[in-house]
């Protein structure tokens, strides 16, 4: 454990832990939407095809489009094939676009990417991996941030540089981008079968402009994502905002196809304003496998990153607890689903504090513990 | 952080043979170990159950230090069972092994809990297996320890720690395992004083989910106990590093450290339920103490 990873996830634990138990006990209905949830989420994996073709279907009546992934490299075909000609692109924090490698292949082919996320935005300067799954930066202290602005951004920039200084910088830089991108990039934080609407949550605004502003959206998330209403929906982006320490959170984005108006003799017309196409792509790479495995539970983790706090190991190794970007407790699961990685569960310490805190009560340990058994068993 | 997993398949192979050989994970000196009992029964079907980790929770590290030791001369399997490698613990911490033990067994009898006791023939529990992710030999040292507990006539046994309650209670998950493990937490009342701050075991409080009952019995014994969310809490208390000691002693040495620093920054006065948390723990705080140390 380095002095500066210690200093930054104790920080981090002071600044979470009692902000989301404050949360949870100022709003105790937040609870009962979670076990709502869990349930919602299991009815989803029992029928899972049936909900992927809901889901098709919904978004295609609004006049948007549906790729379905079975692996990374269908996914990253299918980006590519969308994208075209289209060289300038913003991005929004998620998980999968890491899990697909979206940043990296663009970037290997000449394309102008930029992450929007501040966190990830360092993250990508840093040429480093996310350290959480909701602040992908904790890593990062400001003296290495004042840093990698001053060599990467402005050289006016240093470590005497006020951290607001440095986000307006950062925004001024980022505007740039928005208004020059061909397409918008973003995961979901949940996907409403019955409307076809992509939900993602967020504090700094950045989804809001990247999923409106460029002519072309295209969200990409994993099929466990998927629940069955627009109600659910609201009720996951609610339940992993306020355990991941966000309540109220500043933004919900709805996008339910492509931007479009009823202005004229209100009639449908589109597009609009924003943008005239929407891609949804649906990625597999191992959850279908998965529930049917003795880990089905794992898929029913909404990723709000609360058990990376209550982690002896995650507070040890930091993002060596795992494979970025899936690290801590959940993402040793994530891990076992999307790429059968699981020699890091060989670090759990069977503490248990994963699952006290797990909104969808999942029992991390038992995962993990079988997890472990697999990596034994495997020659 | 890599994993050594070849050293980790030859220190699982070394324990399972002796335990498949001898009940027991690695040469020890049983009779020595059951020597704290004297005047319980060797007969009846309940059991007080040790699994011998009070006795042997000292020497648990020089035998982990051992390992990699053994790893890199590549030492033949026959050859770890020899004498020789009997690390025998210090006589002061085999005393206050033995003072636990009899205060829990003083305990359970106080509560009108009646119970035999093995002695040197009492096997060891299979914990190891199962907290390392040796599955399969878990399974299979579960149903040899099943046979000797039925040829002995034991339906119900009484645990004193919460590694071998965890593993005893685990077994029937896996295979038939029709015998009633009850840990003495949940059969005694006791009477303390002090001021303390608890250390909880992972296992009791969280995995067993005995957090809270843990809490009443202890609050309600005349004991104080100081809470601090983020270190003692259900939810953000932490582990003391013993389980990470397969894979990296050093780490686990750096958590029992930071563990302990928490520990302190409530109450310079520890408690503990689990002799592998204090063997972790003591080399940072001066006033440890298990609970069986401090009530009655």
């Amino acid at each position: 454990m380095s002095y500066e990873w210690d200093v930054a996830i104790n920080k981090a634990i002071l600044n979470n832990s009692p902000k989301v138990h404050k949360i949870l006990e100022e709003n105790p209905y937040i609870k009962d939407v979670a076990s709502e949830l869990r349930e919602t989420k299991n009815r989803v994996l029992d029928d899972i095809d049936a909900y992927i073709s809901k889901t098709q279907k919904s978004v295609e009546k609004l006049g948007g489009h549906v790729h379905i992934a079975k692996d990374s490299t269908e996914a990253m075909e299918i980006v590519k094939e969308i994208l075209g000609e289209k060289r300038k692109i913003v991005v929004s924090k998620s998980n999968v676009l890491y899990e697909i490698k979206l940043r990296e292949e663009l970037e290997n082919e000449g394309m102008d990417i930029w992450e929007t996320d501040l966190g990830e935005y360092l993250v990508q300067l840093n040429k480093d991996m996310p350290s959480h799954l909701v602040a992908p930066a904790i890593h990062l202290t400001k003296d290495k941030i004042g840093k990698l602005l001053n060599e990467n951004l402005d050289s006016s920039i240093n470590e005497n540089t006020s951290a607001e200084e440095m986000v307006s910088r950062v925004r001024k830089f980022l505007m740039e981008k928005y208004l020059a991108a061909d397409a918008g990039i973003t995961g979901a934080n949940a996907i409403a079968a019955d409307t076809g609407s992509v939900l993602l949550i967020e504090n700094e605004g950045n989804i809001r402009i990247d999923t409106v502003l460029p002519q072309t959206h295209i969200a990409i998330t994993g099929i466990d994502k998927i629940v069955p209403t627009l109600k659910d929906a609201f009720n996951e982006v609610i339940v992993q905002a306020s355990y991941a320490g966000y309540y109220p959170p500043t933004y919900i984005n709805v996008t339910s196809g492509p931007s479009a108006t009823g202005d004229i003799e209100l009639q449908r017309v589109s597009p609009a304003t924003g943008p005239k196409e929407f891609h949804l792509i649906l990625l597999d790479n191992g959850r279908k496998e998965a529930i049917n495995s003795d880990i089905r539970e794992s898929l029913l983790c909404i990723r709000c990153g609360r058990c990376y706090f209550s982690c002896p190991s995650y507070k040890l190794y930091g993002k060596d607890f795992g494979d970025s970007p899936y690290t801590g407790p959940t993402g040793i699961m994530w891990s076992a689903i999307t790429s059968k990685k699981y020699d890091k569960s060989m670090l759990c310490m069977h503490s248990g504090g994963c699952k006290e805190v797990c909104p969808m009560d999942i029992n991390i340990p038992r995962m993990i513990e079988r997890i472990k058994f697999r990596y034994m068993e495997e020659s | 952080m890599d994993i050594n997993k070849k050293r980790i398949e030859k220190m699982r192979d070394l324990i399972f043979q002796n335990l498949m050989d001898s009940y027991l994970p690695f040469p020890l000196d049983t009779k020595l170990y059951s020597s704290w009992a004297n005047n319980i029964p060797n007969s009846g079907d309940t059991v007080i159950y040790t699994s011998y980790m009070y006795q042997i929770s000292g020497i648990l590290k020089r035998y982990e230090a051992l390992f990699p030791k053994i790893y890199r001369l590549n030492i033949p399997k026959r050859l770890m069972t020899a004498s020789k490698f009997l690390i025998k613990p210090k006589d002061e911490e085999l005393q206050r092994a033995f003072r636990i033990l009899k205060s829990i067994t003083s305990m359970l009898s106080g509560s009108g809990v009646n119970f035999g006791y093995l002695y040197d023939q009492e096997p060891y529990s299979g914990a190891l297996l199962l907290e390392s992710g040796f599955i399969k030999e878990y399974k299979e040292y579960g149903e040899k320890l099943y046979s000797f507990f039925n040829s002995k006539g034991i339906k119900n046994i009484i645990t004193v720690d919460p590694h071998t309650t965890n593993a005893l209670k685990r077994y029937k998950d896996f295979i038939d395992f029709d015998i009633d493990v009850k840990n003495y937490l949940e059969l005694v009342k006791f009477k303390g004083s002090g001021n303390y701050v608890i250390h909880d075991s992972c296992l009791y409080s969280r995995a067993m989910g005995m957090y809270s009952d843990i809490r009443n019995k202890v609050n309600n014994s005349g004991l104080s106990i100081d809470e601090n969310y983020l270190i003692t809490s259900k939810e953000m208390g932490s582990c003391c590093g013993g389980p990470l000691s397969l894979v990296s002693a050093q780490d686990s040495e750096e958590v029992s450290r930071a563990r302990a620093e928490k520990l302190l920054s409530v109450n310079e006065n520890v408690l503990v339920m689990c002799p592998l948390c204090y063997e972790n723990l003591s080399p940072y705080i001066n006033n440890i103490k298990d609970l069986a140390e401090v009530v009655s």
